[in-house]
């Protein structure tokens, strides 16, 4: 443990960092030096000039593969470690532009459903604050309220499913399962991820919705609860793998242990290897939900497509519309703030999966650390 | 993981108890077996079966698991066998059995006209009732009376005609109706799902071991249910698209194998109607994402498991792809619609597909490389540095290399999973329902150089284009009706063509990481 303040560790950080550069500058061949920096330079024109949707990027991106090439050739070394280091912000660039973009595209939305509360105007309330989607007639109104309860529904459905499913399938891979068993269950579900989710919906579309309307005698065979059960199963193989992961990283010592007093496979399993990964098991549980929420062509294909909150609120037997159907079947023939809303939708998306991801990642994290810490 | 629960000094101790609970076991399997059959629709519930009808054998079946459950309990309770039940049920078992009685509790009252607080009231009765049953009592009643009451209330109701064929309840306010043909199944699944557990309890003597049975033959079915799953999807829809794929299939002639459903594309002219353009759209789309994402990716996953040091820098790119990776697709989509489609001539287009999936295809190929970096072991870079060798002449000779089947496969699974992605690229590529032949786009043949900027152009990526997923949506969306002859064969045929490729890239991915494990293992 330092003693330091974070601010002059901040300080020296930086530094030590200058320093490293400065000696390596130092170091560093003049002309490979040249090379990485015309090489770097060019790709970053061409980043902004394809940002600004310019005609000439190619001629900077032309540039960068030339530099590029001759250093390849010349310094190999320094130029890969340049290329790679360009190649890893790229995840960060991307991400960058999906929230600057979405977020972007979503203002004239939020901007349009402007409500007031307690004499200051929010923008973007009157999605929440009231529940009429209607982009056609008067009044025009964008509410997310419909399409979020859509959502909720299917997602609570899909995790009722996925979750024990899950854990329990989890668990037969990671601890019960003798290995020649393992080799064929686990490859199979994950074949299981791979089915498109296209074809899911084109089953449910073909089989399960008109069965569903003829079982239970419905106006037309949308329902939350069999796209829910479809959603779930698509779900399942994300919580599998990695609450599999969770549960086979508790180190067998500590199951050792239990099982060497004699306590059953079960109770080791329930009293040792799930509380050490419950956070590696809620954590898949989690990722699982984000799945299921981010879930768009089953939705899209199975639900009737009209933005209403089911009557009464937890009714099963209707499905209307997810926030992620709504994108995909009004995107093209929406335009103006309509378009902006879809975009709006997508913002709500994206903020509560990542949330759920990050949250994800930091229990697995805390997870880590305390199982290390253990060993 | 040692098996305590089964070596032979258990097995040899089966006593007359032990065999009659495991048959118990077994007739419970048969009875969700049937249930199944009958949800699925394969056999009717009104079905005769010596002499009654399948609802009423059902309901025989069912009171009689019931009643055996309890014999069981019953018999370990009075000393008559000898078992090792603990205390009490437990809290789990207590709380299960609770939320399933309060359920009959409120159901029944409902049934018998009652309000919403004669249902409450029932609820709770038979809620108290059930706890206390389960939690206060020795384990070997707690965990069977409960368990075998449900199934003879079941039972019960099936045979009496309760429920039963021709039996129906409308939901007022739900607008739905529960009918005999749905409810009968579904009774029977649950109540053989609980004494199935019950007697797999009594069938290993209660106690930790009686426990271990019970929750091991609950994992055994949701396992199994998954495979049956999977294994049912796969062979409904070949057997739905087979005749649509196989669509004039011919052996020899002047092309060896003539395949029209592949080759042709969909128009009045075609005599089968075929999927080609969507094909090559699929082909191409994979390739463009996976020449953008697999060198970044790599690329990535290099500098940050060998030139990086652990640090903000590597926690942010981090938390970025697992974030990216987990972003919705259709988020994918919106972002390529913002993004590429007005810097690629203002329209759906290919290239803007192809970046789209490549933007999703990066998180998991970074991912798996880095995870394949890693495992690499650090002896290979301590022994390669101990000879002399540079950082970058390891990397390039050593550690790549022992990465590579890592990578492939994470890279064929990825592509796998994009290839069947229609989200994305319904906001992006677009592309025509029903495709000729001549839609299909010629990357290679179009690209033309020019004096003005960009030099460079290729108007086969700047066009709308179908592809596999996408063209399955877009005929779905018609209401599976279009120009040819018969739209719902032709679009099972495409759902088949659409999950034999996502398939055949895991087998493929799938195949080669054991290949690899094999020789590494050699």
């Amino acid at each position: 443990m330092s003693l330091t303040t974070p601010r002059t560790d901040w300080r020296a950080s930086i530094e030590r960092r200058l320093t490293r550069t400065r000696a390596f500058v130092d170091d560093a061949d003049p002309e490979a030096l040249a090379v990485i920096l015309a090489s770097m330079g060019s790709l970053l024109v061409a980043f902004v000039g394809f940002l600004l949707a310019s005609a000439w990027t190619a001629v900077p991106f032309g540039a960068f593969l030339i530099a590029a090439g001759y250093g390849w050739v010349r310094h190999q070394a320094l130029v890969a470690r340049a290329v790679a280091f360009a190649m890893t912000t790229v995840t960060l660039v991307t991400l960058g532009l999906v929230v600057a973009f979405i977020f972007a595209e979503s203002i004239p939305a939020f901007r349009y459903e402007t409500a007031s509360v307690f004499g200051v105007s929010v923008p973007g309330l009157g999605m929440f604050a009231q529940a009429r989607w209607d982009a056609v007639s008067e009044p025009v109104r964008y509410s997310l309220l419909p399409m979020i309860h859509g959502t909720v529904m299917v997602t609570t459905i899909a995790t009722l499913v996925a979750a024990p499913l899950g854990v329990a399938a989890a668990l037969f891979v990671a601890e019960i399962a003798p290995p020649r068993v393992r080799e064929l269950v686990k490859p199979g579900i994950e074949v299981l991820a791979g089915i498109p989710s296209i074809v899911y919906g084109f089953i449910g579309f073909t089989v399960i919705n008109p069965w569903a309307s003829d079982a239970f005698a419905l106006n037309g065979g949308s329902t939350y609860l069999f796209v829910g059960m479809v959603v779930g199963l698509m779900a399942l193989p994300t919580v599998v793998s990695v609450a599999e992961d969770a549960l086979t990283s508790v180190p067998d010592v500590m199951k050792d242990g239990s099982l060497a007093l004699g306590a059953t496979d079960w109770q080791s399993m329930t009293s040792i290897t799930l509380p050490a990964a419950f956070s590696g098991v809620s954590a898949a549980v989690l990722l699982g939900v984000g799945r299921a929420i981010g879930e768009t062509m089953a939705a899209t294909v199975m639900l009737a497509g009209v933005p209403r909150i089911s009557d009464p609120l937890v009714n099963v037997f209707y499905g209307y519309e997810t926030l992620t159907s709504l994108i995909a079947r009004g995107y093209g023939s929406a335009n103006g703030v309509h378009e902006s809303a879809l975009f709006a939708a997508g913002v709500v998306l994206f903020v509560t999966v990542l949330c759920l991801s990050v949250g994800s990642q930091y229990i697995e994290a805390r997870m880590r650390r305390r199982l290390g810490g253990a060993e | 993981m040692s098996r305590a629960t089964r070596t032979a000094l258990v097995r040899d101790d089966r006593t007359a108890y032990e065999a009659a609970a495991g048959s118990a076991v077994g007739l419970s399997g048969i009875a969700f077996a049937v249930g199944l059959a009958a949800l699925l629709g394969l056999v009717a519930i009104d079905a005769p079966v010596a002499g009654v009808g399948l609802s009423v054998a059902l309901g025989a079946v069912l009171l009689a698991l019931g009643a055996a459950v309890v014999g069981f309990g019953v018999a370990s309770r009075t000393g008559y066998v000898d078992t090792g039940p603990q205390p009490s049920a437990g809290i789990v078992a207590a709380a299960a059995f609770t939320g399933i009685w309060v359920a009959v509790g409120a159901a029944a009252s409902g049934a018998a006209g009652l309000g919403t607080g004669g249902r409450l009231g029932g609820g709770a009765v038979l809620g108290g009732v059930a706890f206390a049953t389960t939690a206060l009592p020795r384990e070997d009643i707690g965990s069977t009376v409960p368990a075998g009451a449900v199934a003879g209330l079941c039972g019960l109701a099936l045979i009496s005609g309760v429920v039963g064929p021709g039996w129906e309840h409308a939901l007022v306010g739900y607008n739905a109706t529960l009918f005999g043909d749905t409810v009968v199944p579904v009774v029977v699944l649950f109540a053989s799902l609980v004494t199935g557990w019950s007697a797999a309890k009594a069938s290993g003597g209660f106690g930790a071991r009686g426990r271990n049975v019970g929750a091991y033959v609950l994992i055994y079915l949701v396992v199994g249910s998954i495979l049956a799953v999977l294994v049912g999807l796969v062979a409904f829809v070949a057997a739905k698209g087979l005749p649509g794929l196989l669509n004039g299939v011919s052996v020899g002639g002047a092309g060896l194998v003539s395949w029209p459903f592949l080759t042709n594309g969909a128009g009045l002219l075609a005599d089968v109607a075929g999927v080609f353009p969507a094909l090559v759209g699929t082909v191409w789309l994979v390739v463009g994402a996976v020449c953008f994402a697999v060198p970044t990716g790599v690329g990535a996953a290099v500098f940050l498991s060998e030139y990086a040091e652990q640090g903000r820098f590597t926690g942010a790119v981090e938390v970025a792809t697992n974030g990216l990776w987990s972003t919705p697709s259709i988020v994918f989509g919106l972002f390529g619609a913002a993004f590429l489609i007005p810097r690629f001539g203002n329209q759906k287009s290919l290239i803007a597909g192809m970046l789209t999936l490549g933007f999703m295809l990066l998180p998991l190929v970074l991912i798996t490389s880095r995870e394949a970096i890693l495992a690499v072991p650090d002896e290979y870079r301590d022994a390669s540095a101990a000879l002399g060798v540079s950082k970058w002449q390891t990397i390039r000779s050593v550690v790549l290399p022992a990465a590579i089947p890592g990578v492939t496969t994470g890279v064929i699974l990825g592509v796998g999973r994009i290839a069947g992605e229609t989200a994305p690229i319904l906001l992006t590529m677009g592309g025509g329902v029903l495709p000729a032949k001549a839609a299909a786009p010629d990357v290679l043949g179009s690209f033309r150089l020019s004096a003005s900027p960009p030099f460079v152009s290729n108007p086969a990526l700047l066009e709308a284009t179908s592809a596999l997923p996408y063209q399955l949506y877009a005929l779905i969306t018609a209401g599976l009706s279009g120009n040819i002859r018969n739209p719902q064969e032709f679009a099972w045929g495409l759902a088949l063509t659409l999950l034999l490729v996502v398939l055949a890239f895991y087998a493929v991915g799938i195949a080669t990481r054991y290949y690899f494990r094999q020789k590494l293992h050699q």
